[in-house]
């Protein structure tokens, strides 16, 4: 039988730049093939091109999707394919789905557009859809709107609007970037089930671990081209390309701690060695945290410690309650019950006044580290306000430490002229993180510090940290939805789930052998490559 | 802002300061001599805007009404931006049943048109110049208001402000440091459009007869004189009305070039 999918040598380009160079692949019916790469390689072009969305200059040797040579198709031919033969799941289920409208009658609208069924028979096929997907209620389900529903039952509409037109192609673009571990296992599920029923799945992922579940074939991607491919098992434990062995290197999961995740330059090796131990002493105690917006409670009763020098990882869905104990932690919001100490001082609730003085031992790193810069400062201002506590911005007296914390978080001090949002990603949270140990602070609050980067950025920023720790004998509160992030980094885990803490101990005992019935489900939805 | 704009703008303003401060060096005659036998001459060399109805000279009349409307608009611009930077402030910071009662207050009067509010105060007050300033700094001070309250607010409640908070700054640093530049820096730019609009209301106003009363040289005035002869002197109306012109675009036009500024830094 042919492939389905025949690409050879095909560019897709934007005003002259190539963002997809001579990319060549096949897929076949019941195989999935995954393209990986961080952003910017071209991998969401590459698939947009295969429904001819891809906006840009398209040119191939061979391209063709079921048949059809793709390079000739007109406008009306695509819209014929689309949803019908060739299916595309998205993103995010809340931007795609139309918030005014019944789900039903969105997955039935492909439907209308390619078959001759009636209303009723319509409606019917959209149930089955919706059952397909193990959506609970389908018949009632169908009639809300997609601002109804939870996130999952959203992913599950959009699988099952991808179906309805029984596709034999089938995409899934970064279809569960956005979900947590559990939606991710779930959809993963479905993937599956629809290539064991003779679809081919294409998946486009930045994530080598997810897509090692499924793939029987991987590609990777760097700049528009494809660097490697093969064999899921071949790709995975023979990596020919040096590329694809850094994107391997850097997955945390099961890597222990302190070893990089990263080729570091030579000058920043980091011996591994244990840091000599410091007499146990608890730099942050927190107890009995709660915290309710309305009736809604956000934190419920929260409790941990996080020794010195050692890093607690707090991981947990989107909505379990970590950003707002990482604010009560930092005494952003005031708890309703509880306390917070630092090195044995009373922290919160407290009043602002009377605890300034020990705001220089706790620092923070947000995700998106350039809503925290004030946007007039430049690098070596933002540098010079932090160390002066915000009694000078220009000072030469600062320069030298100013170049000293650049040189510590692996940038070049050249860099001090810049304006922070001339930076890339990785940069901006290293300088980030230079602007929070500017008062050499003892307890660094890191909420989702890597969540926004690529792998191989992630990696680079997860090792600068955990040399950092090992020089200064920072603690960190490490706080991450990423399980195999928490792994790599944490000496204790606590577990958030619905605001409250269901489990904490020892990262190898939480990891090795979990107690709470929520821990297990999140660990076995975990994907792993050790 | 690119070089030749700055000194453009510069230039701009330095000739404006200096003829409102002191006409006398640009025009040294006296825009009240009234001299019948010299009535609407066209303009020459002599008269290069030509003369009104009682022979006065349009071109040192005009550069002496300069310090009027220019006077107003900036006191009415002044009046309304400094109202609205105490409401404005206090709807920021104020606790949430006094910021909506503020915003009620500020809506309210948004809803009526500004040169209708403008009216209504003068209607009480009568005419005159400090009536004028009232009228046009009143009705510009809820839009104002309204801006400096949001500006204030997402500042407040940035993640940057939350950042120095963590890092130790007390209140006043962040005020200092964050608070005021990030906040209140880009309303420099609007205020720099607000003189021209002021300029042109306070002229509106007197060209209604209800601002700077005759025989004093301003603008709006002037050209409200001048409609009476317009059949057979347009200079009489043309020159206050270039003038009204001149000085509102050249303010729009450095507000704008700040705002890029603003927007772009």
């Amino acid at each position: 039988m042919s492939p389905l999918l025949e690409v050879e040598n095909l560019s897709v380009g934007f005003a002259g730049q190539l963002a997809v160079d001579s990319v060549s692949f096949e897929l076949s019916a019941g195989e999935c093939l995954a393209l990986v790469g961080e952003s910017g390689s071209g991998k969401s072009v590459t698939a947009r091109s295969l429904l001819g969305l891809s906006g840009g200059k398209v040119s191939a040797e061979k391209f063709s999707v079921l048949g059809q040579d793709a390079t000739a198709m007109s406008e009306r031919a695509w819209q014929q394919m689309r949803g019908n033969s060739v299916a595309m799941i998205l993103q995010d289920a809340l931007m795609a789905l139309d918030p005014l409208r019944p789900v039903g009658r969105e997955i039935a609208d492909a439907l209308k557009e390619h078959s001759s069924l009636s209303k009723p028979e319509r409606t019917a096929k959209v149930r089955e859809a919706l059952e397909a997907v193990d959506l609970p209620e389908p018949a009632w389900r169908m009639k809300q709107r997609s601002s109804q529903l939870s996130g999952g039952m959203r992913q599950r509409v959009l699988i099952a609007q991808a179906m309805i037109g029984d596709p034999q192609v089938v995409i899934a673009d970064e279809a569960t970037t956005a979900l947590d571990s559990r939606l991710t296992a779930l959809v993963l599920e479905q993937l599956r089930a629809l290539k064991n029923a003779g679809r081919a799945v294409l998946m486009i992922s930045h994530d080598l671990a997810q897509v090692a579940q499924l793939a029987d074939r991987i590609a990777v991607m760097r700049a528009g081209k494809i660097v490697e491919a093969g064999d899921t098992d071949q790709v995975l434990n023979r990596p020919q390309h040096e590329y694809t062995r850094t994107l391997l290197r850097a997955i945390p999961s099961g890597v222990p701690r302190f070893q990089p995740l990263s080729l570091a330059p030579p000058k920043a090796a980091v011996v591994a060695q244990e840091p000599a131990k410091p007499a146990r002493m608890p730099a942050l105690v927190v107890e009995d945290l709660s915290k309710s917006f309305g009736k809604h409670a956000a934190v419920q009763g929260a409790g941990f410690v996080v020794q010195q020098g050692q890093t607690l990882g707090l991981v947990g869905e989107s909505g379990s309650g970590k950003t707002t104990t990482a604010r009560l932690v930092l005494g952003l919001e005031r708890p309703d019950t509880g306390s917070v100490r630092l090195f044995g001082e009373h922290f919160a609730p407290q009043r602002e006044a009377q605890r300034r003085y020990l705001r220089e031992n706790i620092g923070a790193i947000y995700q998106n580290p350039l809503g925290s810069f004030d946007p007039r400062y430049n690098v070596g201002q933002l540098l010079t306000d932090a160390l002066s506590a915000g009694r000078s911005k220009r000072g030469a007296s600062y320069r030298t430490q100013v170049s000293r914390l650049l040189e510590q978080v692996e940038l070049d001090p050249a860099l001090g002229s810049r304006n922070p949002r001339e930076l890339s990603g990785g940069q901006r949270q290293r300088l980030a993180i230079a602007r929070a140990l500017a008062p050499r602070p003892k307890v660094l609050v890191l909420d989702e510090p890597v969540s926004a980067l690529d792998v191989s950025i992630q990696a680079t920023v997860l090792d600068l940290l955990d040399r950092l720790q090992q020089e200064t004998g920072t603690s960190y509160l490490f706080i991450s939805h990423d399980l195999s992030v928490i792994e790599h980094m944490s000496d204790t885990v606590a577990v958030m789930y619905r605001g409250s803490i269901v489990e904490q101990g020892a990262t190898a005992d939480v990891f090795g052998d979990p107690q709470h019935e929520y821990t297990r489900s999140l660990l076995t939805a975990m994907p792993r490559l050790r | 802002m690119s070089r030749t704009a700055k000194i453009l703008g510069t230039v701009f303003i330095l000739f404006w300061l200096l003829t409102a401060l002191a006409p006398g060096l640009i025009a040294p005659g006296d825009p009240l001599a009234v001299d019948p036998a010299q009535a609407f001459h066209a303009p020459s060399l002599a008269h290069p805007m030509g003369t009104d109805e009682s022979g006065r000279d349009v071109f040192t009349r005009v550069i002496h009404g300069a310090g009027d409307s220019l006077y107003i608009g900036l006191a009415a611009t002044a009046l309304g931006m400094g109202i609205a930077l105490v409401l404005g402030t206090a709807a920021a910071l104020a606790p949430r049943w006094l910021d909506g009662a503020i915003l009620r207050v500020l809506e309210a009067l948004y809803a009526v048109p500004s040169l209708l509010l403008a009216l209504l105060i003068i209607a009480f007050t009568g005419p005159g110049v400090g009536p004028a300033i009232v009228a046009v700094g009143l009705s510009t001070a809820p839009g104002y208001a309204r801006l400096v309250r949001s500006q204030i607010r997402s500042v407040k409640n940035s993640e940057m402000l939350e950042a120095a908070t963590v890092l130790g700054r007390g209140t006043w640093l962040k005020v200092q440091n964050h608070l005021v530049p990030n906040a209140l820096r880009p309303l420099l730019a609007l205020v720099t459009l607000g003189i021209g609009q002021a300029v042109i209301w306070a002229a509106a106003l007197s060209f209604l007869g209800l601002g700077t009363p005759p025989p004093a040289p301003e603008w709006g005035a002037m050209l409200s004189a001048g409609r009476t002869y317009l059949h057979l002197a347009w200079w009489l109306s043309f020159f206050p009305g270039l003038a009204i012109v001149v000085v509102a675009a050249g303010a729009t036009l450095i507000g704008r070039s700040l705002g890029g500024k603003v927007n772009a830094a």
